[in-house]
């Protein structure tokens, strides 16, 4: 029952693992502003290396894994980078700063440059940093965690709570709607044979029991909560929150590092000394690119 | 000794602000510190609204017009925030599932100290000793997915039995539970009672399991009112339960059935401690040894065959064994066994959710392999355990209609199934009506309804009675019963409900561990120790009593049965 979709709910024992919520959170938020923060194929690399590093020290289960970065190179690699080929070829000029033509139509209405190739691959890269931080931080957390990790970050608690309660609602609603689709099906339901919009119809009619079904739980649920003195106090202690440890404070360290980086990188190289155009590309010379290391 | 009152009405009504009528009328009832009180009466006679008005819920979260007074410890809950009660009252709910708001025991056991803000470092070996009073000390990383209902019920009392609080309510604790788990759920609840500063009050119909361990007094509630406020053995002895809709011991009726005065037994409350008179003993072999018309019925030809069937979810592990099962038309059938040793799969395989692994299934005599789900619902029908869990059309009739209008039938036809099967049901003059107007069992018929129009041999339900009171439960098998007798249809039910299995099937398959441990008449299931613990059952009370007698238990339940028939049909 642990680890469905990628969450868990029982901490892991790995040094990664064991930092606490409040870390956890922090350290994803400074990725993902690195990420952000930047087209450089060589500081994504990096970034890519560092989370793929956090991921395997967990010892995940890989088959999801790498489903999902499969599924992200059929929608985003081939699929993402086909549009751009088609819809606009000249990106390869404007994103790097040349354009090396080896293929074209013969009205020249669609070509293709190897900067073309070079930004599509970029852009497919950028993506797949971002996914691997993700599976990194959902891998990490359990949604205990988050929701104590976040309520650190003076997220106000009744949110947080939320968002714990919303995990612990997910596989039951799960079960409940396989139930009630079942059903349906012995009544004359044919989900396989259906039509597209006839399909999304019965799924919608589907909704009217699992509705229901649910909203007679949340009575019972807020019930129980507020006989548990849910909501009598401004804050809220965590149970799932253990302080801070020795690896937290090292990872923290890390994390403000990465931060101060952050600041420095946006500051002197996306403003006060911004290349001239976003993406650097190994064969544009300085000279155009803008990027002079 | 001058007893503590702890909790005291006086001339108190509520009325919900979205109801006309007042839900309780009058109440003047005290409770005094360290006793056990059961609370009982049927569905929506105000027991669950009186328990809201001791712990805070109301005014709290429900709305209403209050007068008379409630003191809870000697203070008036109407000046008392909710917050400020739960310190003095514990609640475990009757929804064992959705009262588990963390997503581990210990966090769930945690949740009012968090709110509380107690420092983390105090409430963990807090959260230690509170599990280990209810025995989950083992459990505290387990997931609320991973626990079974009792467990789950366990988590749930830990959770609110801080030092402070010392009155403890239970809101139908036995609702979700297979009989073995709610055996222990009342010896629990009975250690917990026997440390003398607590208070422990429980809400149930159920009062024979209730008083599988004594509790000191029975409030019987009806129709918002306290009808009786007394002893339990006066209770038994009255006519008061028959009149209330609540289900007397089985041993009594049987006792009562015997002509045995009752009155002035002692022990008529404790069937582990009963002791029989020789007038007693006498009139109960008496009773035994009248004659009684033997249920017969003749077999008709087979409409469910398993053979050698196996099924599992992941390669390697089955949840279903070898099974082997014949049904015939017009049978009744219980399908028994603890959570999880594959009743449900069975059902499942039955109706083409799944296919079997290994062997075949014929529906008919036919080897439904190449049958669609589709096919297979117009041969076996299946009933969810809640109405809602099904119901997705506004009207009844177009409910109805909906299996029928998935099979392009012409319009006539749909219209003639759909008016037989509402006939069928009792529901033709209501069809017009919106489903969201009428009540639990109506809309329990409404279900059924829908799957009769598909015209099935056999109709699955899956704990058709859950958590219904005895005169509901009453309503429902009589309606499916009459299915059975008038319509010819094969009825299986999937149930924990030992009372449903003795009185309805006329026979029992076992499961336990994917396996079929037991494929006889329920009585003599229910005379079988093995079995028993196997399955997560428990004895009657009448195999007690035929034990007292040193008579068959197995002769004595199936003469009680024949003569309850026998009764009930002259009625």
């Amino acid at each position: 029952m642990n680890n469905r979709f990628l969450i868990n709910y029982i901490p892991g024992s790995t040094p990664i693992h064991k930092l606490n919520g409040t870390t956890k959170v922090l350290g994803f938020i400074a990725i993902t502003v690195a990420i952000i923060a930047t087209f450089d194929f060589r500081v994504m690399l990096a970034i890519f290396a560092l989370c793929m590093l956090g991921v395997a020290s967990m010892k995940p289960n890989w088959k999801p894994v790498a489903f999902m970065f499969g599924f992200l190179f059929v929608m985003n690699g081939i699929i993402g980078s086909l549009m751009v080929f088609l819809i606009s070829p000249e990106s390869g000029l404007t994103k790097t700063g040349m354009e090396t033509i080896f293929w074209q139509t013969e009205g020249g209405k669609l070509y293709m440059s190897w900067e073309l190739l070079w930004y599509a691959w970029a852009m497919f890269f950028k993506r797949v940093t971002s996914l691997s931080s993700a599976i990194l931080f959902i891998l990490s957390i359990t949604p205990s965690e988050l929701a104590a990790g976040l309520n650190s970050l003076k997220m106000p608690y009744k949110v947080c709570t939320i968002v714990s309660l919303a995990f612990r609602t997910i596989p039951d609603i799960a079960r409940d709607f396989t139930d009630i689709k079942n059903s349906m099906q012995m009544r004359g339901v044919e989900l396989e044979k259906a039509s597209l919009p006839n399909k999304l119809k019965q799924y919608v009619m589907m909704l009217v029991p699992l509705l229901m079904s649910s909203f007679a739980k949340v009575e019972n649920i807020s019930n129980s909560m507020d006989l548990r003195s849910y909501g009598k106090c401004k804050g809220r202690t965590w149970y799932s929150e253990h302080p801070a440890t020795k690896g937290d404070y090292i990872a923290r360290g890390v994390i403000v590092l990465m931060f101060l980086w952050c600041a420095f990188y946006i500051i002197f190289f996306r403003n006060i000394n911004a290349p001239a155009v976003d993406f650097w590309c190994p064969w544009v010379p300085k000279e155009i690119s803008g990027y002079w290391f | 000794m001058e007893r503590k009152p702890i909790i005291e009405f006086k001339d108190f009504s509520f009325k919900y602000k979205i109801q006309s009528k007042a839900t309780l009328h009058d109440i003047n009832l005290t409770i005094y510190e360290g006793e056990k009180v059961l609370i009982l009466g049927p569905s929506g006679c105000g027991k669950s609204t009186l328990m809201s008005c001791i712990n805070g819920l109301i005014p709290f979260s429900n709305e209403g017009t209050i007068t008379g007074s409630c003191k809870v410890n000697g203070r008036e809950t109407k000046n008392l925030s909710i917050f400020e009660l739960s310190k003095e009252v514990g609640t475990v709910l009757q929804d064992s599932d959705a009262q588990f708001v963390g997503l581990s025991v210990g966090e769930d056991i945690a949740f009012s100290m968090e709110n509380e803000m107690v420092p983390r470092k105090e409430m963990i070996p807090e959260v230690e000793k509170l599990a280990g009073t209810v025995g989950m000390q083992d459990f505290i990383d387990a997931l609320p997915f991973d626990l079974s209902g009792g467990q789950k019920q366990k988590v749930a009392l830990a959770g609110v039995i801080s030092d402070k609080v010392n009155i403890l309510m239970f809101d139908e604790p036995l609702a979700a539970l297979d009989p073995k788990m709610g055996l222990a759920t009342i010896e629990l609840i009975d250690q917990v009672s026997k440390d003398k500063t607590k208070t422990v009050i429980i809400i149930e119909h159920r009062l024979e399991d209730v008083l599988y361990r004594p509790v000191d007094r029975i409030i019987l509630m009806g129709e918002g009112k306290i009808i009786a406020d007394t002893t339990p053995i006066e209770l038994l002895n009255s006519d008061l339960l028959k009149q209330s809709g609540v289900r007397e011991p089985l041993y009594i009726t049987a006792m009562k059935y015997a002509g045995c005065d009752i009155s002035k037994n002692k022990t008529i409350c404790d069937i582990e401690n009963l002791e029989l008179s020789d007038d007693d003993k006498e009139k109960l072999m008496a009773f035994f040894h009248e004659e009684t018309p033997e249920i017969k019925k003749e077999p008709g030809e087979e409409v469910i065959r398993l053979e050698n069937v196996s099924f599992g979810y992941e390669h390697g592990k089955n949840v279903v064994k070898d099974v082997d099962i014949a049904i015939k038309k017009g049978e009744r059938v219980a399908v028994v066994g603890k959570n999880g040793a594959g009743k449900s799969t069975m059902a499942k395989l039955i109706t083409g959710i799944h296919r079997p692994g290994k062997g075949h299934i014929y529906i008919g005599g036919k080897d439904y392999k190449k049958f669609t789900v589709k096919e297979i619902g117009e041969q076996v029908g299946y009933v969810m355990q809640m109405p809602n869990q099904m119901i997705v059309k506004d009207i009844i009739k177009d409910e109805v209609e909906l299996a029928l209008r998935l099979r392009n039938i012409s319009e006539e036809e749909i219209t003639e199934r759909s008016s037989n099967a509402l006939k069928a049901c009792g529901l033709y003059s209501m069809r017009k009506w919106p489903v969201d107007s009428i009540s639990y069992g109506q809309k329990k018929r409404v279900t059924v309804a829908s799957i009769m129009a598909l015209g099935p041999d056999t109709i699955i339900l899956d704990e058709p009675t859950a958590g219904q009171d005895y005169r509901h439960y009453t309503d429902i098998i009589k309606f499916i019963n009459r299915l059975n007798s008038e319509y010819g249809k094969t009825i299986i039910f999937i149930t924990h409900d030992m009372h449903l299995a003795i009185e309805n099937t006329d026979r029992a398959i076992v499961f336990a561990d994917g396996e079929i441990i037991a494929d006889e008449s329920v009585y003599s299931v229910l005379s079988n120790d093995e079995i028993i613990d196997k399955a997560n059952l428990k004895q009657t009370s009448l195999y007690r009593l035929a034990k007292k007698m040193d008579i068959s238990p197995e002769k004595f339940i199936e003469h009680f049965i024949r003569y309850e028939r026998m009764v009930k049909s002259g009625e």
